[in-house]
This record gives structure tokens, sequence and C-alpha cells, in this order.
């Protein structure tokens, strides 16, 4: 299983580098160029969360789950490939929501942010899978510039953890309330 | 104040990086730290430099060695008299001693082939089920209930092994029976154990000489030092002797100060000692040394210091010989020209002692023969230690043990199945990371998977946030 997964990861991984190009090239240049990346990233997007559940699959059936829940490099993995996949699930229901006004008024910076917070992830992902392989990248060391040693795992404080989960729930009430206010 | 709210929504993205970034520059926080109920302690470095020099002639081999350490600690086990009591200071605990009395060490396995996996997997093979000072370390009266290991060896902790002196991996338990260790030890599936001492055998010159079976045994003979205590009149049993030392007991100002004169008296031996005066005048704060220093011999003292293992401006020196064939091939590993033997290394600093040590990735020794480093030869007494040192990284290595290392619950487990050493998937660095999070696995795996989870709520509860602001608003899109 673990060549299988090495080549579908990279299903994902070009499409997400794909679509936050076509999110840059279409949130922040004029042009032919501009109007082909929004009209085609849905495409990309939902050809990349497809990627994604083929690669997680077959990676969670790499070794026992007992071996992931135990390595630090495995933990990371996992957390940062769940964590991309969720960020581009966000991309792909606000761009299949807004249609051909996603890339409108203050939408784009709402795709850029999120593209940028998704490339961070996926890049961390794929290069803790390259660790895992034993070819590690000099991006490990950028992560350490970044406060983040590689081989210990990315875990927060308890109050962390709540101040998120009511972040999520804050955020969601307002959603389901503006949700109403429209009708 | 619709239209308000329609402007507002799309930055409503921006709790996502507040929540995400703080769980960022947070991570890492909140699990590790010292529990010595748990006997857990964490060292603030994870990682020390070593410096190895090795040299031999046609009779002897010699091992050189250097390493950092902020002071010498050669004060071990002390007894210090407080109110007409003797009070033990500097035995085992987890972490530091917090005196200060416990000695710096440096300790060397020695395999020539008939452990293989010593040479890919170095001191992890040792650490077997339940160790002590492990979380989970076997309790003293269960050891003492085993037949072989507490009713016939009299020992109450559970101390390193080879695997193969075990049945069941996962059982410390499970020893084989005494004929099959017997024929182990024949077949030279033993390691022999190199064992300076600071306190407890430098002072008079002479290092331990001991060998790892079904438990760390010492070789036949006598070690380097005995117990100083009286169990009838809880009192010691030897003192200084006033005559050539000018003194009955040390001082505690002296023992604790960090500093040390090694010309001076600091340690008791045969041939300072004299029988403990009970009549004498003893004040608060004197101390006696629990253990007496005596010449090894058998085949227990085969290794001698060479020359004087010294602390010199922030660094030790230490320089071990030992016959290269000893004549004791059931305790030591003969080594001969042309040979290739793996060692592991390990030093002790800090006046911490048990599993609070650094240890080394296995290395090949190459006596003439190509290997990790090499053995010079030389003609003459003593080497000219002309060749460069050979650097090793010594780590910290937590709590990890070899049936967590074969098991399922590592994912290396078929690599080391199929003999993959450890040198070509873990750096030195890793392993000591490593060792810190198994001491605390289930605290982090559980926090980790909140972590994740608590991620995934956060990004599900922006996306209902921005729905309302993402609906399409051209004619034609969907709505």
């Amino acid at each position: 299983m673990t060549g299988m997964h090495h080549m579908l990861v990279h299903f994902p991984l070009g499409f997400w580098a794909l679509a936050t190009l076509m999110i840059l090239v279409g949130a922040l240049l004029p042009g032919r160029m501009a109007d082909l990346s929004r009209a085609a990233l849905l495409p990309v997007l939902i050809l990349s969360l497809l990627g994604a559940l083929a690669a997680i699959v077959t990676g969670f059936l790499i070794w026992p789950l007992a071996a992931n829940t135990h390595s630090p490099l495995a933990r990371n993995h996992i957390l940062m490939a769940l964590w991309s996949l969720g960020i581009f699930t966000m991309l792909t229901v606000l761009v299949w929501r807004a249609g051909a006004a996603a890339f409108d008024g203050a939408r784009r910076w709402v795709l850029v942010l999120l593209a940028l917070i998704g490339g961070l992830f996926f890049a961390a992902a794929g290069t803790l899978g390259g660790h895992l392989v034993g070819a590690p990248t000099l991006f490990s060391e950028v992560l350490g510039l970044m406060g983040w040693e590689v081989y210990t795992t990315f875990y927060s404080p308890l109050w962390v953890i709540a101040v998120m989960v009511l972040i999520g729930a804050a955020c969601a009430a307002l959603g389901l309330k503006g949700r109403r206010a429209a009708g | 104040m619709a239209r308000h709210d329609k402007a507002v929504t799309p930055w409503l993205v921006l709790g996502l990086p507040a929540a995400l970034g703080l769980a960022w520059v947070t991570q890492g926080s909140g699990v590790v730290g010292n529990d010595l109920e748990r006997n857990i302690f964490i060292p603030d470095e994870l990682t020390m430099p070593l410096q190895v020099q090795a040299a031999y002639n046609d009779e002897q081999i010699f091992f050189r060695y250097r390493w950092p350490a902020e002071q010498a600690h050669v004060y071990h086990d002390m007894l210090r008299y407080e109110d007409g009591e003797w009070i033990r200071h500097g035995n085992s605990r987890p972490g530091p001693d917090p005196d200060g009395t416990y000695e710096d060490r440096v300790a060397m396995l020695v395999d020539d082939g008939g452990v293989p996996e010593f040479g890919r997997y170095g001191g992890y093979i040792t650490a077997g089920d339940r160790m002590r000072f492990f979380s989970d370390s076997a309790s003293p009266a269960e050891v003492a209930e085993h037949p072989r290991l507490g009713q016939e060896m009299g020992k109450s902790d559970v101390r390193k092994y080879l695997p193969a002196t075990r049945r069941d991996q996962n059982d410390w338990r499970s020893v084989e029976d005494a004929e099959v260790l017997a024929a182990q030890r024949e077949a030279g599936y033993f390691l022999d154990l190199w064992h300076w001492r600071a306190g407890r055998s430098n002072p008079i010159g002479a290092s331990d000489d001991q060998w790892v079976g079904e438990y760390r045994n010492s070789d036949a003979g006598t070690g380097p030092y005995t117990t100083n205590w009286d169990k009838d009149n809880d009192r010691p049993q030897w003192m200084l002797d006033p005559d050539q030392t000018g003194q009955r007991a040390l001082r505690w100002e002296e023992v604790v100060s960090g500093e040390v004169d090694f010309d001076g008296t600091y340690y008791l031996s045969e041939d300072n000692r004299t029988a403990f005066d009970p009549d004498h005048d003893w004040q608060n704060g004197d101390v006696i040394p629990r253990r007496l220093l005596r010449t090894p011999e058998g085949s227990r003292g085969s290794i001698a210091v060479h020359g004087q293992a010294r602390w010199e401006d922030g660094y030790w020196d230490v320089t071990l010989v030992r016959d290269l064939d000893t004549g004791s091939p059931l305790d030591d590993k003969i080594l001969e020209d042309q040979g290739v033997y793996d060692v592991g290394i390990a030093v002790y600093r800090n006046a911490t002692g048990s599993r609070w040590h650094y240890v080394s990735h296995p290395y090949s020794l190459g006596l003439g023969r190509e290997a990790d480093f090499q053995a010079s030869a030389f003609t003459g007494s003593a080497p000219e230690w002309d060749d460069a040192w050979f650097d090793m990284t010594l780590f910290y290595p937590g709590q990890v043990d070899w049936p967590l290392l074969i098991s399922q619950a590592h994912a290396g487990a078929e690599d080391i199945a199929q003999g993959t050493p450890v040198r070509a998937r873990h750096s030195e660095e890793q392993l000591a990371r490593y060792g810190v999070e198994m001491e605390f696995n289930d605290a982090i795996t559980a926090r980790w998977w909140m972590t994740l989870v608590a991620g995934l709520i956060a990004m599900l509860g922006v996306t209902l946030a921005l729905l309302p602001g993402f609906r399409s608003t051209r004619q034609g899109d969907r709505s």
C-alpha cells in the first residue's frame, strides 16, 4: 500500500498546488489567464478532493493505526493532511456556492487567504510524508524557523483547543443567523 | 443593516487564521513536564557530543573518551552526619541528584558479532520490558519473587537484558532456562560492558567490567568498590585514616561545592581508610563515602584507567585500557588485529544515573579493517593519539524499549524485522525527541486528536459563517 499511497498523493498535491495558483492568478491578475483560472477552479478543486480522499484512505492502510498514533511524524503528517483537506473543502464549497461571483469584491481575499493557509498545510503534509519514507527536505527547517520542530507532535494546550472550538461555534452561529436573516 | 452584514461576512474568514495561528504558536506546550512520581525527568539538553579515539598494540587496546560537562561529579553515595545519624546522599533516583552527589560515568557496550541486532540497533535491544526507572517499571516485590532474577540472583529490579534471554519479548519474567542462558553465553550471545565511574572506580585508576545477558551482570571476581556500612550499628564501617590524610571525614560544604581537587582526598579506599571511630566527636556536616574503593580482582578487574582521567576546563578526558585477550571469553569480548567490532557508548553527567544517560548509535570499530572508526595500531606501551577524534552525537533515549520497537505500535517494526539499521532511518536528534514524546504518549496522542478535531471544527464554523456572503449574485448562476 506504500507505493499506492506514494502514487495517489501526487493528485491532491498537484491539484491543490494548481488550485492555489489559479486562485492567486484569478484574484490578483487581470486578463484572459485570470478569467480561465476563475472559470476552471471548481473542477480542479473537486478533483483535488477526490484525489485527497483516495490518498488519505491508502495512507491509513500503510501502517497499523497504533503505529500511526505512536509516531510523532505520522501524527503530524495526518494532521496536516486532514487540515489541508479541510481547507480545500472550504474552498470547494465556497467557490461552488458563489459560482462566477466567487472572486467578486472581498470574496477574492477570502479565497486568497484560504489558499495560502492550505498551501502551507499541504506543503507541510508533503514534506512530512517525505520524512516518513526517509527523504527529508529543507522545508522541514523552514517549518522549524516558524517554530515547529517536526519531530515533535503538533498539539495545542487545552485552552487553545477550547478557543478554536469557540471560534468555530461563534462563526457557525453567525453564519446560521445570517442565513436566517437572508431568508 | 443587511448590507452592513454582507460587507462584514467575508472578513469572518479571519477567525480561521486566528484559530490556526494560535494553535501554531502554542503547539507542543501543555503536556511535557517533569513528573518524578512517574519516573519522568526531561534533561534540558537532549543531545551532547562525545569524541572517541582507539588504539592497540600487540597486547592491549586503549579507548579515549572526551566529553563536555559543566562540572565534575565525583562524589557518589555519601554518608553525612547530622544530629547523631548518618544520612545517605546520592543513591539512584529519577533525574539529577539535588546535592550533585552522583558520579559521572562512561559506559561502552562491545560486541564481536555474537549479538547481531546490537550492531544494527545498539543499546535499544537491551531495554526490555518494564525496566527500572521506566514509568511502568516492575516493582521490587515482583522481581524478588522471580525464581531466577529474585530468588536465585537476589535482584530487585529489571536491568539491561538481551532479547533472546526471554521467551516472550513482552514479559520480563519469561527468562530462559539456566541451561539455555549458559549455552547462549558460550555461543557469544552477550555484550561486554566497560563501565568507568568517576566516583566508584576512577580515584584508584580502575574501571568496572560487566556483561549483559539475562541481566546486567558483573564479570567474575571482585569489583572496584564495596559498601562502607555497618548494618548492625547504623554507621560507617570505615573512615578516612587521619594519620595518612589528616582528616577523618570530608565536609559537606566541599562535597556540594561543585569543585574537586583530584590530587587531594575526595574518596575512601583500602589505602586511606581505618576502622570507624564511634567515639570521635563527629560534627554535623562530616561526610564519609558509603563506598570503599578497592583494587578489583579477577575478570572484573580487566579494565584500568590509563594515565589519569581528569575533568579540566569543562571536559572529561578518560582513557581506558584492557588486554586484547583477557582470557575470559565468557565475560569479555576478545579483540584481535583485523577484527571488526560493534560499540555503543553512553555518558552520564550532571549528577544523573540509571536511564538518564546519553547514548550513541551503534558504530563499528576496526582493528586494521575498514569500519565506522579505526583503532590505530601502534608499537610501544602507550598511544600517541595522533589520529583525529571520531565524533559522535549522544542522545537522551527516553522511555523507548525493545518490545515497543518490534510491536505494531512502531512503524519501523517491519524494517527491524528486515534488518534495516537504526542509523539508516533515525538521527540522534529525532530519537531524542521521540524518546521524550514516548514518556507522554497517551497524553500527547489525546491532545493531538483534540487539536486536529478542533481545527476541523473551526474550519466548519468559518465555512458556515462565510456561506451567506458567498451566494451567487450574477444572472445565470445558481441561487
